[in-house]
């Protein structure tokens, strides 16, 4: 962000506690002190006034980056994002562009309990006219940030509480990410696994590991990164390569963010596959608070495990 | 603080004097602007009866929700007047063919756009509730109830962090004052101190609920206090009393004096849309409104000062019914969208492997 706005005087952040307090997860600190009142704005608990202002400025010039403390406060807001941000340059004919970034954490941290825990992704995924991407690691958060906030459309960026605080080697010269293009973090022969965002680092990237290692299961996996526009030429590909697919999401499976993809793939890919498309996501139930029944709800590292195992009948 | 009740419970004879009172302190405009902006009245009325014919007479040409303005022509004209279209902007409800067509959209694209033609404003994507014309500053009629009040906001933050020296110019009507789009937006406005004017245009019924009904306290100008926020409840009947308030609220904004909040008294003489018989208003009510109707009061004006003659005015409404029907016909005649049409002006960019 300080990369971007340094660029870009059009660039402001604007949410709660982003500037005085330093950012409820300390995701701006400093920033105030670097750029000033009138580019790091605090806003007050009013997510449909701040996210509007957002896209009322991007709209006429600016470059918004709006941070919600969670995306699961925007469902107080979703008329802004669903109709305006999503809408207007439809609407208007294409004369109106709205270049701005909504981030904010997503998904279940740590005993937060059922409202402060949702995954918003099938939500705004559903939506033709909003970019959504859900970074996997610092390289790739930092990357695909700055691309955003190049992009002159509205982009979802789902960020979670469980990764804001992992290192990792972020290169020191500038790069960019693309938006609407996977990324295959491992190739492999014998299956695909997709996922993306905070259950690939909490884990995915380990269930592979077991299955290449321990099982000699050669696993490609992909981390799907944007969620829309969905990379589905990449994704296509490699299931047609491994003939088995794959998808491990912590949202709920009825209408979730998986089961989405599922049905991009599973008519092309048909006649290419060997097994039918695994999808395993969290429990049908609210997000419990006791930390032993939250964990119980999402995928475990045995039932990533066995669920692939059994599609090579094992 | 001015408060003015709502147009149907004044009584009839003291609307001309207040009416000329607060019309005294209104700038003075060569008779040329004044004619004008009686014409651009005639054609927004003209155009809505057109609207309301083409929408009900058999082979309904127009689809959807529609919202006729007949009745509250001096609001949008008066601040068309003063809007500057080097800087300024405008951002409305869905009750925008009146205020789209006084920034300068030509009728013959409004009732495209109403038809859904390739030629509308927006190709046919927006709507009745939806007319844009950016390169005009009007930012669109938008459908849901208030939620272009924090459009507004950042659109009045842009222009002071630009420092393009505009103003926002926010329309609503009184039922947005009770959505929280609404609350939040009006404080955060003040908060930021951005140069914007929102305007409620108090037709005195949120679709079929009377303002006693929908709001605790029916002076609705009283709603700013708490944002801190100058505001004054206003006869919106009367064009220049319009432009007197709007423009002082605009001269404030230009200052850096931050928001203002005015509430314009009018009266709308057709339903809320076009499914809607007007129950809840009696005959009576509706024909001593028609006594107020701004187009009376200002052709009336007009006349006294000697700036029109009544054959004059009546020689325009029928140039203006020719003009509308002719706009009318062109729009019938022109092109649907071409289907494939349905997939553009999703994105501004372009992404790899997006179909």
């Amino acid at each position: 962000m300080i990369e971007e706005m340094e660029r870009d005087d059009r660039v402001f952040l604007i949410g709660e506690e982003v500037a005085q307090y330093d950012g409820a997860y300390k995701v701006s600190r400093g920033m105030l002190q670097k750029f000033g009142p009138q580019r790091v704005v605090d806003a007050p608990i009013s997510e449909t006034a701040f996210a509007g202002l957002g896209i009322g400025a991007a709209t006429c010039g600016l470059r918004p980056i709006v941070e919600f403390m969670s995306w699961s406060f925007t469902l107080v807001c979703l008329d802004q994002l669903m109709n305006n941000a999503a809408n207007i340059r439809y609407m208007s004919g294409g004369q109106i562009k709205i270049p701005i970034v909504f981030r904010g954490v997503n998904g279940i941290a740590h005993q937060l309990g059922a409202t402060h825990s949702h995954r918003v992704q099938a939500m705004y995924s559903r939506v033709p006219g909003l970019v959504v991407v859900a970074p996997s690691s610092p390289y790739e958060a930092k990357g695909l940030l700055k691309s955003a906030i190049r992009c002159d459309d509205p982009v979802i960026f789902l960020e979670s509480e469980k990764i804001l605080a992992d290192k990792g080697e972020v290169p020191d010269e500038e790069y960019l990410l693309p938006l609407g293009v996977a990324n295959v973090e491992r190739t492999g022969s014998d299956v695909t696994i997709l996922s993306y965002g905070r259950p690939l680092t909490r884990i995915v990237r380990q269930a592979t590991e077991v299955l290449v290692k321990d099982h000699g299961i050669d696993v490609e996996l992909i981390d799907v990164r944007s969620l829309r526009p969905l990379d589905l030429a990449t994704i296509l590909a490699s299931v047609r390569k491994t003939h088995r697919c794959v998808i491990i999401d912590e949202d709920w499976g009825y209408c979730g963010m998986g089961a989405g993809i599922l049905h991009q793939i599973h008519k092309p890919a048909f006649d290419d596959l060997d097994a039918p498309i695994e999808y395993i996501h969290a429990d049908d139930i609210p997000v419990p608070f006791s930390h032993d029944l939250e964990l119980a709800m999402l995928p475990s590292l045995d039932g990533i495990v066995s669920t692939v195992n059994e599609m090579f009948g094992r | 603080m001015a408060v003015v009740n709502p147009v149907e419970r004044r009584p009839p004879s003291k609307w001309s004097a207040q009416a000329t009172s607060q019309a005294a302190s209104a700038p003075a405009f060569e008779p040329q602007r004044q004619i004008d902006m009686l014409r651009m009245m005639l054609l927004i009325r003209r155009f809505e009866e057109r609207t309301f014919q083409e929408y009900t007479k058999p082979g309904q040409k127009i689809g959807g929700f529609c919202h006729l303005y007949s009745g509250q022509e001096a609001i949008a004209v008066g601040a068309a007047a003063i809007f500057q279209k080097s800087c300024d902007k405008l951002i409305n409800g869905y009750r925008c063919h009146g205020h789209s067509l006084a920034l300068g959209m030509p009728p013959r694209t409004a009732m495209a756009e109403l038809f859904g033609k390739a030629t509308g404003c927006s190709q046919g994507k927006g709507g009745s509730m939806h007319l844009f014309q950016v390169e005009e500053g009007n930012y669109g009629g938008h459908g849901i109830v208030g939620a272009q009040i924090p459009l507004a906001v950042g659109m009045a933050f842009a222009q002071k962090y630009l420092k393009t020296g505009g103003v926002t110019f926010c329309f609503m009507g009184d039922g947005a004052v009770n959505q929280g789009s609404f609350a939040e937006a009006l404080n955060m406005a003040s908060l930021q101190k951005v140069p914007a004017v929102f305007v409620v245009e108090n037709n005195g019924v949120a679709m079929g609920t009377q303002v006693e009904r929908h709001s605790a306290d029916p002076e609705l100008a009283k709603r700013a206090c708490g944002f801190v926020m100058p505001h004054r409840a206003i006869d919106g009947n009367d064009v220049e009393v319009v432009i007197a308030e709007l423009s002082r609220a605009a001269d404030r904004a230009r200052a850096g004096d931050g928001p203002s909040f005015i509430v314009c008294n009018t009266f709308r003489f057709r339903g809320h849309s076009m499914s809607d018989a007007m129950k809840y208003r009696t005959k009576e009510q509706v024909e001593r409104a028609k006594l107020h109707d701004p187009i009376t009061i200002y052709s009336a004006r007009l006349i006294d000062r000697g700036v029109m003659t009544a054959e004059q005015i009546e020689a325009m409404n029928q140039e203006i019914h020719d003009q509308i029907d002719q706009a009318t016909a062109q729009a019938d005649a022109d092109p649907h969208p071409d289907l494939n049409d349905r997939f553009t002006d999703i994105y501004s960019e372009t992404y790899p492997y997006f179909p």
